[in-house]
């Protein structure tokens, strides 16, 4: 047998044979949830939300040594090369997907309960769509990349629709699931004309084959141009680009908070995995790199498009959680400058946009989670009025919000500064002036949304006879906000080191 | 005599265009079920034609068989949401999905 290949996959390994005991626990407990019932701990949910988060943590845990031990010194774990890649790269994402699963899996841990959605199908729906986002982030050919898409999205269909009881939840299942497999269709077909242009489903050798094509000419090229707009499109799709977009508000709106939280992170950054992946690894020679005639400019008007209007739309909102999904296609934009930079500047620019995706990573898990945290069953926080004073009568709940939304809106000491300035940096040594200074100006912008919460947590009181916000008792949600809180914190005081890290990772795929 | 390379490519092409506009501008959700899958098929066709072009290996036809069975999978899931959806509200109009706006 042929360890080094296991010691490779063993992330992937370690999560899905968690995901698979949870599943055969979970068929064999007893408990099963009324819905009338006002019994909080009548349901699974406690034992398998922490199962859950340790068998994920694990994933990340092994990642992160095999970082140490050095994934070139595996030996045989290129044998399942190109279809799952074992680089710096995949155990990067691989960290960052479990670690955000794992903080969503606690936060659901007092989320489910506390609304009476008790059912333990949860827990293996974000294990196996967590093992989807790994396979994603690592495939190096177009097969696995539609396999680990497809398992991926498939759980979050589901998650979407968990409550099904509730016409909003299954609402947003709907479009959700409508749009995201409309965009794989785009994807797919996108990849069957690569496939016919250049013989090659993987990565490697599409990019060889287009850099052996004649720029410009015969009825390959076309298609190879035919095949990158309709894969750039189902990727915009996917990470909820400006103007594709439109199905992200509603789903974000519509689903269980931890299912938000879950689909702004994790399926986030599997998106941008990829993106990164196939822009630079299939597209990156033969001219589509180029400005003047392949994707970046085309990227860049989809970053400028997105930043502005989901940050000028994303103000006007009176629900806080939909403020957040705005918010998040906003953070969406950011990064995509940084893809834009990555072209020209390198390793660098694309260690910065790993890096940002980590920060945003910390900082969304802790703003969903603080708003899971602000309401209680039948008290659920969801608008701004919800949130009046709340800052006051719960000084921890609304300090942890606060925390993280200054980290979104990018204010130092937290990660999310020195995501954004690392952006911007990576922004300005390609040259990309105008991109840097449309970034700046929109996460002024944004400061006034983000503000415009703590405003009302601390500085109104709730009109007399209005619903008021009820936090709810959680020590699974309060773990993930710690977690997620000090890791905010030591990215923002020590951002180098991860800085380093994130940039290693990103000259494995160049 | 063997049908041209082309020819399938076209079909191809005029089935996916016939799913992607059948999405677009359709308002059943079940139809729109079934763009998709059109547009599914219609890259198995793609991929299946332009194996014939590459002798030397089946990327192409063992693509097609993780599609059939990813699509069959997508359908499962999809009904039950239709499903759910019809039971809430009684209808299977996309324009009646209008809770959730701006």
């Amino acid at each position: 047998m042929n360890s080094g290949l296991f010691l490779g996959l063993s992330p992937l390994l370690v999560v899905s044979l968690g995901g698979l005991l949870l599943m055969v626990a979970e068929a064999f407990s007893k408990r099963r949830v009324d819905e009338t019932s006002d019994d909080r701990d009548a349901g699974p949910s406690s034992e398998l939300s922490l199962g859950t988060a340790v068998t994920l943590l694990a994933g990340a845990v092994f990642a992160a040594a095999i970082w140490f031990v050095g994934p070139e010194k595996l030996e045989g774990a290129s044998s399942v090369a190109p279809w799952v890649i074992v680089d710096r790269f995949t155990l990067f994402f691989s960290f960052v997907l479990c670690l955000g699963g794992a903080l969503a899996a606690l936060l659901a841990g007092g989320y489910l309960p506390e609304h009476r959605l008790d059912r333990g199908e949860f827990y293996p729906l974000i294990i196996f769509s967590t093992v989807g986002a790994m396979i994603l982030a690592s495939a190096g050919d177009l097969l696995s990349l539609f396999l680990g898409l497809e398992t991926m999205s498939l759980g979050v269909y589901a998650m979407v629709g968990f409550r099904r009881a509730s016409l909003r939840s299954t609402e947003a299942a709907v479009k959700y699931f409508l749009l995201g497999s409309f965009a794989a269709a785009l994807l797919l077909y996108g990849g069957a004309l690569l496939y016919g242009a250049t013989g090659h489903t993987d990565l490697a050798g599409i990019r060889e084959a287009i850099a052996n094509m004649q720029p410009g000419k015969g009825s390959n090229f076309a298609l190879v141009i035919t095949a990158a707009v309709l894969i750039i499109v189902g990727l915009a799709f996917k990470v909820s680009a400006v103007p594709f977009h439109m199905w992200t508000p509603d789903a974000y709106e519509g689903a269980p908070t931890p299912t938000t939280t879950y689909m702004a992170v994790a399926v986030k950054c599997a998106a941008f995995a990829t993106m990164l992946r196939v822009l630079i690894g299939a597209f990156g020679e033969g001219g589509l790199e180029s400005w003047a005639a392949g994707w970046p400019p085309v990227v860049a008007l989809l970053a400028v498009l997105t930043m502005t209007v989901a940050n000028l739309v994303a103000g006007q909102q009176e629900s806080v959680k939909r403020m957040l999904a705005y918010s998040s296609i906003a953070h969406a934009g950011y990064v995509l400058v940084g893809v834009v930079a990555t072209m020209r500047a390198g390793g660098d620019a694309q260690g910065s946009v790993m890096f940002y995706l980590l920060t945003y990573t910390v900082s969304t898990v802790g703003a969903f989670g603080a708003l899971i945290l602000m309401g209680s069953r039948g008290a659920e926080a969801v608008s701004y009025e919800d949130l009046a004073g709340v800052g006051k009568r719960h000084p921890a709940a609304g300090f942890a919000f606060s925390l993280f939304l200054l980290s979104l809106a990018g204010v130092p000491p937290t990660a999310g500064f020195f995501g954004k300035l690392y952006i911007v940096k990576a922004s300005i040594g390609a040259g990309l002036y105008p991109l840097a200074i449309i970034l700046l100006l929109n996460s002024v912008i944004s400061a006034y949304y983000y503000l415009r919460v703590m405003v009302y947590m601390y500085m109104r009181e709730p009109a007399p006879g209005a619903p008021i916000a009820k936090p709810m008792r959680s020590g699974y949600v309060a773990t993930a906000l710690v977690v997620a809180g000090v890791l905010v914190l030591v990215l923002g005081l020590w951002p180098t080191t991860s800085l380093q890290i994130a940039v290693e990772a990103a000259l494995a795929t160049r | 005599m063997t049908v041209p390379l082309e020819y399938f490519v076209i079909v191809a092409a005029a089935l996916f265009m016939t799913g992607a506009v059948g999405f677009l501008i359709r308002r059943n959700l079940l139809v729109l079920l079934m763009s998709i899958e059109l547009m599914l098929n219609a890259v198995n066709l793609t991929l299946v034609a332009f194996n014939r072009q590459y002798v030397g290996g089946h990327a192409g036809q063992i693509f097609t068989f993780f599609i059939i069975a990813i699509a069959a999978a997508e359908a499962a899931v999809g009904l039950a949401i239709v499903l759910a959806f019809f039971r809430l509200r009684s209808t299977v109009r996309s324009d009646d999905a209008d809770l959730l706006r701006n």
